[in-house]
């Protein structure tokens, strides 16, 4: 049998009062309901008259029967504290309640990043069809020097001018490293390294 | 809220408890009523008094149980673990999604800009 832990006077007292709640209620429930059974016996001698004898047993099933229902109420309010120190205190179930949302949460995370690989493979092919056909157009602008975007991501080493080069064509994204595409790029040069998570 | 299994089973059995408190008071209104008739179904009368004797007793028996098992298991501290940091990570992958998807919606209004013109 598990020792009992020195615990705080606190939770020990609140523990105690628990136990002594539930005696007493239990106990109140057994000797009214008992008392009305015995006080619905019919006794032939009574000190009163008939009249006030059944009047006065008839309060006392109503006492009776409204503390039966008092005690079951407290009975209600103590489990339902029960629970509230369930909740908070037992440490098992709270520390297999967390790992299960970890859990969770990682594999929804794991699944967006499988994803946002996937969508990356898929549209760097279209992206490179996109470049191609821009760059052989009459409306491009770009000079000799420039690279296109296509050759930028899979150099694997570029000198700090072609990594200057490399943030040109996306001028939406204020920095290099909050973007997926553009934190695919060093990452896509790898030969299937890690993703936007690991990169940012 | 059905995904914590141990301490689910806790709360369930506290439930049920709650629900055999009903059924308590129910079997003595019953025992009452039946008292109070003229002619009495005696067999229905034992059989709720039994049934009413039972649950009280089962009642004490499961809630004390439940305060020896909280008596064993609190220590008392605060627990202090969280799922931030895996919420958080979540949350920014979600981040990340939906920054690629407006990326690409991006994209693709371009090429139709390109193909009207």
């Amino acid at each position: 049998m598990a020792q009992q832990r020195a615990l705080p006077q606190s939770k020990e007292t609140l523990l105690q009062s628990y136990n002594k709640r539930l005696k007493d209620d239990v106990k109140s429930i057994m000797d009214n309901f008992t008392e009305i059974i015995k006080t619905a016996k019919i006794e032939d001698e009574t000190q009163v008259s008939r009249a006030t004898q059944g009047e006065q047993d008839n309060y006392e099933m109503h006492v009776r029967a409204a503390n039966i229902v008092r005690a079951g109420e407290s009975l209600m309010k103590l489990v339902s504290d029960l629970k509230q120190f369930l909740i908070l205190n037992d440490f098992p179930s709270v520390n297999e309640a967390i790992e299960q949302r970890n859990q969770q949460l990682r594999a929804l995370q794991e699944e967006c990043d499988r994803k946002l690989v996937a969508l990356r493979d898929e549209v760097s092919i279209d992206l490179y069809e996109l470049e191609e056909e821009y760059y052989s157009s009459s409306s491009s602008l770009c000079e000799a020097n420039d690279l296109p975007l296509c050759e930028a991501y899979w150099r694997l080493d570029l000198d700090t001018d072609s990594a200057a080069g490399l943030s040109v064509p996306l001028p939406a994204s204020p920095e290099p490293s909050t973007g997926p595409l553009q934190a695919a790029a060093p990452a896509h040069s790898h030969a299937g390294g890690p993703g936007p998570t690991e990169h940012a | 809220m059905a995904t914590y299994s141990l301490a689910n089973e806790r709360l369930r059995a506290l439930e049920d408890i709650e629900r055999e408190i009903g059924a308590i008071l129910q079997n003595a209104g019953t025992v009452i009523l039946e008292l109070s008739k003229e002619k009495t179904n005696e067999r229905l009368l034992d059989r709720q008094a039994a049934a009413f004797t039972a649950s009280v007793q089962h009642v004490e028996a499961e809630l004390s149980a439940q305060i020896r098992y909280l008596t064993q298991v609190a220590t008392g501290q605060p627990h202090e673990g969280s799922s931030y940091s895996s919420r958080k990570d979540c949350q920014m992958a979600l981040k990340r999604v939906d920054y690629a998807r407006l990326k690409l919606s991006e994209v693709a209004r371009t090429c139709e800009q390109m193909l009207e013109n």
